[in-house]
This record gives structure tokens, C-alpha cells and sequence, in this order.
């Protein structure tokens, strides 16, 4: 869907090359990046109240110590710990995500599938930290968007204690428009 | 199924059959929903909060995060299945935005009900999430059922 980039503030920034210059990344960790916050009640709140999910488990302290031992994170807000703050003091770093930094033809890109796997339960107070991998780069293929190539990376996430709480592996699409027809409208934005 | 909390069902992995229906939920996505999507997720890619940019993209309008995606097709199941479901797995393929605007729906299928080698009591179930115009997120998932056998 939706997360197409162009220039733009907030859009990510994409380091170009070719598909041999890609490959040669296949493998390639990430950096240990960690939570700028703790897995929190009130976050877990809002997001509830966001999906509007009554689930006990996240509101309700007494049934969530019985079932689970603490209140715990829905498993969609995975992704949420790992979001960056918009703004504190000295300043943050900029978003650089391991797939964008492949070298690629591709200008822009597009998600196309994640796949979590859950294998402990994300607690009140635990701080993860991810690592990302990229997995496999597909020769290039032409889609209605445009020609590119599919990007798999797998994202391991872990606790305090290092006991790893999730898989993540996502694929994306690092592609470059097609051409506009010479009456298309698509092409205005370019 | 069993009493889980009050006004909550718990369905046991014994209750479950192959081919049954996940009943169908919807939710209305207000323009202040996708705000609160954006802010909630920390998420401020400008698709999610300025519709400028979402027409630039050829988007109608802003529209929802893959965040809320999870957190609503967790909730197709687990109102489903009871509080107590664990999701094990979940897979998602995004094909088509949801809108300020839309209603969403969510909805699943059982596909199949199993053991793993460790013993788990196990469902796959097949869901689909969209709006009026149709499925914008095929997903799967594989969840963990409590057991009446293992009671």
C-alpha cells in the first residue's frame, strides 16, 4: 500500500545502485537499535482505544497477571516501540532504515507483505531492541507500478534480558515509476 | 467455550472446526481516527496526516497505517476467540489503502485446527480487512487455543 516515497520531509532517503551492488548486501545486520521508551500502560491504552479492542489483557490488571503474569502489549503495536520520537533534546537521528539503505535502482518503494511470528509475550517495563537482516533481494521484476526488485528483511526483537520476543520479515517493493503515457496524469507529480 | 471475564467468551481449541466463519466486525475510520492512528503508532509519515501529500501520492485522502491493520485484524480474532488466544503468527499483504471516511470491515474463516510438535493446540485462520469498495489486506494468522482436554 500506501507507503509511497518521494522527495519529501519525512520521506525516507534511498541510497541508489545496482542489483549486483544489492546483492552484495544480502546478510548485512543492522545496528541494535533500541526503544526510546519502555513498554508503557498508557501507550498500550491509546492504541486500544485506536483499534478499540476490549481485550482485558490490556486493560484490566487482575485478569492480565492471571492469564499472562503482567498486562501485555498487543501484538500489532510491535512496530510501535520501535517508532522514533519526533523531537528531544540534542537533537534525533534520522530515520535510516536497512532497506533503504540497499543499493538499488528503485527511487521509491512500496510495502507488500509482513509476516510476525510472537514467541514471548511483551510485558509492562520490558525495553526491546531490533535487529534488522536483509534476507534475499529478487531479480528484477516489472509490476503495473514499475520495474524493480523485491526486498526481504527479517527484524528480530528482543528484551532486556535478550530472550527474543519477535520475528518480523517484511517485503517490499524498491521500484522506479513507470513512465507516463504522454497524456497520463500520472506523471504531474514527478 | 467457557466464561473468560465478565461478558467475554473463551472458545477452547475443542470448540473450533474447520470451514467455520470469524463473524464479521466494523468500525467507522473518521478523519480524527486516522489522526489518532498517526499519533498512537508515532507514526508521522505524511500519508497517515496530510492529505496534500496523500493526493500527491494519487491517495484520495490520508489513510490508515499498517499498525492499525494489525492491531484490527488481532482483534477479528481475539473477539472471536477470547482473551485469552495467543497470536503465534500473522501474516499481512497490504493491496489497497483504507480512508478517512471508509467504514472498515474485518472478517475471517478457520482453515485449519491442529497440534504442533511442541503440543500446541493450534487454529489457522484465513481474514480479510477492507472498506465499501472491497478487500484492501488479504492476512492469515496462526493462533493458540487453550485446550478442555488440557484442563
Amino acid at each position: 500500500m500506501a507507503t509511497i516515497a518521494t522527495a519529501h520531509q519525512g520521506a525516507p532517503h534511498f541510497t541508489m545502485g545496482t542489483y549486483e551492488d544489492g546483492l552484495k548486501m544480502i546478510g548485512a545486520k543492522s545496528e541494535v537499535r533500541f526503544s526510546e521508551s519502555e513498554i508503557n500502560w498508557p501507550m498500550i491504552k491509546y492504541y486500544c482505544a485506536l483499534v478499540e479492542d476490549a481485550n482485558p489483557s490490556y486493560w484490566d490488571g487482575d485478569f492480565a497477571r492471571e492469564r499472562w503474569g503482567s498486562i501485555i502489549a498487543p501484538p500489532g503495536m510491535l512496530q510501535v516501540w520501535m517508532s522514533r520520537i519526533q523531537w528531544k533534546p540534542g537533537g534525533i537521528t534520522p530515520a535510516a532504515s536497512l532497506a533503504d539503505s540497499i543499493p538499488l535502482p528503485g527511487d521509491t518503494l512500496i510495502n507488500v507483505s509482513t509476516e510476525a511470528e510472537f514467541l514471548r509475550p511483551m510485558r509492562i517495563g520490558d525495553q526491546l531492541n531490533v535487529v534488522d537482516e536483509i534476507a534475499a533481494i529478487s531479480p528484477e521484476k516489472t509490476t503495473r507500478l514499475g520495474t524493480g526488485h523485491f526486498v526481504t528483511t527479517v527484524a528480530t526483537y528482543r528484551n532486556q534480558r535478550g530472550e527474543v520476543v519477535a520475528r518480523n520479515t517484511n517485503q517490499l517493493f524498491r521500484f522506479t515509476k513507470n513512465q507516463p503515457s504522454s497524456d497520463g496524469a500520472a506523471g504531474k507529480e514527478a | 467455550m467457557r466464561p473468560s471475564y465478565p461478558g467475554m467468551l473463551q472458545r477452547e481449541w475443542e470448540d473450533v472446526t474447520e470451514g467455520e466463519e470469524v463473524p464479521r466486525i466494523t468500525s467507522d475510520v473518521t478523519l480524527k481516527r486516522v489522526i489518532m492512528d498517526a499519533a498512537a503508532t508515532w507514526d508521522y509519515f505524511p500519508g497517515h496526516h496530510n492529505v496534500e501529500y496523500a493526493n500527491q501520492q494519487g491517495q484520495k485522502t490520508i489513510y490508515i497505517n499498517t499498525m492499525f491493520f494489525q492491531g484490527f485484524i488481532d482483534r477479528v480474532i481475539t473477539d472471536w476467540a477470547g482473551p485469552e488466544t495467543w497470536i503465534v503468527r500473522r501474516k499481512m499483504t497490504m493491496q489497497r489503502s483504507i480512508y478517512a471516511g471508509d467504514t472498515m470491515f474485518g472478517e475471517g474463516k478457520v482453515t485449519r485446527r491442529w497440534v504442533d510438535d511442541d503440543g500446541r493446540h493450534l487454529v489457522d485462520i484465513d481474514i480479510a480487512i477492507g472498506n465499501d469498495d472491497g478487500v484492501a489486506c488479504p492476512a492469515n494468522a496462526t493462533v493458540e487455543l487453550p485446550s478442555a482436554g488440557a484442563r
